[in-house]
């Protein structure tokens, strides 16, 4: 059902492409900035993916002022801090983000810090609060999941408190986003189908929830299509550029998709497992997506109907009865996680993650509740109903 | 085209769309301060708030607000002129949308999907708030307004709908009395 009325924004440029890492001086050029600040983490580093931008800086005679590469896993305020004090000691006028959500969440708050002032990154937080534009500020991703180059929202950890801190605003996405397959094929096997599976969860939630709308729909039926075509595929040859390159965008048009239209309960869930018991994201969305939208199914049969389309292709799509659509979608996905699992163990249980317990649920159900992602599934799940599916799912 | 709902059509003056969302706000302050008192649903939501925790439904420019507070473990409206920062901010952005949802052709959700509310603040508390304002809503309205005014329609069996009804409206009435 097509919402009666609908919001759609996404100014982030893309870069995109063979080459596309070349294109950083002339962007950061157009934007009048000539000394960038590179924040990393340092995985990303150690696996060279920051020289193969530093050299391209070089051939053209722009040196990256400094290189920040200790962003932690779980991005904290004080971190924010430290980078905007060197942003600042250095005169840096520029921001390159690389790496993945962590890094580019964290990015996201030393430009807010860096632009407006001040070193208490908690005053902007909020909905809103940052009401104008910030510095020139480009984020290249490293993994082919998140799609936070296209959020506008930002969680940072306030590490006093341990609260995860949100900020939104429409000027906390970068000027552009650069997606260049040399950045993902060193991604290791299970990374690349965890981020692939986050993406088309990303991707299938915007394609169901209650915000969904016409534009949205496009970006996430494209975004389908192309991780189910090529995941199996770039698992089974890793240094398929072109493969890289097409789960790339697919995570950015995930992004787009649901950074306008939201996600719903299997992010519900899945935030709460990752709270309690540290299952990594991609991980969760992969094991949940099948159980929410049997879940779901009678609410909103036709667009899960609809998904076959995208997600098996025309021939099937075409040679399945539209009743047997939506159980034939849902069916796909779970032989997708089957093709994970003996491809790299992507776990397709809870229980095969070694982290969660049986004991774990309840508390977990409960948490999925107070998530605000559950305002847009298309049923409110009642605490018996989170944990059915949770129990389902272990 | 778009499918353009009757509350479009009808074309209802402002003036008057701001009366009944200010009637409406009044009303729904006391029934969730009622709820709070008696309905173990809602008590239960309450409970899990912090005590002292304030939430602001207003819509835009500011004028059109209801504040409760968490106080001994029950919801109590506070003043007009609160000048205090909520913990939660649900703001719609134009009176029309307030009164979509008030006058059920829209329910909550379905507004902030549709980009009507601007959230702030505390997100766990305001799975809670809306909860409590759902289950306000099936227990105090006739099961099909109710399903509209819900994303969810609970499974309520009647019997239990009617106690829940008499006592909130019950303590409601009582409330009144007791403010004179």
């Amino acid at each position: 059902m097509a919402n009666e009325y609908y919001e759609f924004f996404c100014p982030v440029k893309m870069v995109a492409g063979f080459k596309a890492l070349e294109h950083i001086p002339f962007e950061l050029t157009s934007h009048g900035a000539s000394r960038p600040l590179i924040i990393t983490d340092r995985g990303v580093r150690g696996v060279g993916l920051v020289d193969i931008v530093t050299n391209a800086l070089d051939a053209v005679e722009m040196q990256a002022v400094d290189i920040f590469d200790d962003v932690p896993p779980d991005s904290s305020m004080l971190t924010v801090t430290t980078i905007a004090n060197l942003y600042r000691e250095k005169s840096c006028d520029s921001i390159l983000a690389i790496g993945g959500g962590s890094v580019i969440d964290t990015a996201k708050g030393v430009n807010i810090l860096v632009s407006e002032g001040g070193d208490d990154l908690r005053a902007y937080s909020g909905t809103g609060v940052v009401k104008k534009a910030l510095k020139p500020f480009f984020v290249i991703p490293t993994t082919a999941g998140t799609g936070s180059e296209t959020t506008n929202v930002s969680v940072i950890r306030d590490d006093e408190s341990g609260a995860k801190v949100p900020f939104v605003s429409p000027f906390l996405l970068p000027d552009a986003a650069i997606l260049d397959p040399r950045m993902t094929l060193s991604l290791p096997p299970k990374i690349t189908a965890a981020t692939g599976m986050d993406a088309l969860t990303h991707a299938v939630e915007s394609f169901i929830g209650l915000a969904k709308n016409p534009i949205s729909d496009a970006y996430a039926a494209s975004a389908i299509k192309k991780i189910t075509n090529n995941l199996a595929d770039v698992l089974r040859n890793p240094s398929d550029a072109t493969g890289r390159l097409e789960l790339a965008q697919a995570s950015t048009m995930a992004g787009i998709a649901f950074s306008n239209s939201m996600v719903g309960m299997v992010h519900s869930l899945g935030h709460s497992v990752g709270a309690k018991c540290h299952v990594p994201h991609g991980m969760c969305m992969s094991i949940f997506l099948p159980y929410v939208l049997e879940f779901n199914l009678e609410e909103c049969r036709e667009n899960i109907g609809e998904l076959l389309l995208h997600l098996a292709g025309p021939d099937v799509y075409a040679a399945t009865a539209v009743a047997d659509r939506p159980r034939k979608a849902i069916d796909t996905i779970v032989a997708l996680k089957e093709e994970m699992y003996a491809l790299c163990e992507l776990p397709r249980k809870l229980s095969e993650t070694g982290s969660v317990t049986e004991a774990d649920l309840e508390e977990i159900a409960h948490m999925a509740l107070d998530d605000g992602s559950m305002m847009l599934n298309r049923i409110d799940a009642t605490f018996e109903q989170a944990l059915a599916v949770l129990k389902k799912a272990f | 085209m778009l499918p353009i709902k009757k509350g479009f059509e009808a074309d209802i003056d402002y003036d008057y769309q701001r009366l009944y969302v200010s009637g409406m706000m009044k009303l729904i302050s006391q029934m969730l301060k009622a709820g709070s008192q008696v309905d173990d649903v809602i008590k239960a939501e309450v409970a899990e708030m912090p005590e002292g925790f304030v939430f602001r439904m207003a819509v835009t420019p500011g004028t059109l607000k209801l504040t409760m507070k968490k106080q001994d473990g029950r919801l109590v409206d506070l003043p007009a002129d609160y000048t205090g920062k909520p913990d939660l901010t649900m703001t719609f952005k134009h009176v029309t949308f307030a009164f979509l949802v008030f006058s059920f052709q829209e329910h909550t959700a379905q507004a902030y999907a549709n980009e009507r509310i601007i959230l702030d603040g505390n997100v766990p508390m305001s799975m809670k708030v809306v909860r409590s304002l759902n289950r306000l809503q099936t227990v105090i309205l006739p099961k099909i307004v109710a399903k509209k005014a819900v994303k969810t329609y609970p499974d309520l069996a009647l019997v239990q709908k009617l106690q829940v009804t008499t006592k909130t409206y019950g303590q409601f009435l009582l409330n009144l009395v007791k403010e004179r």
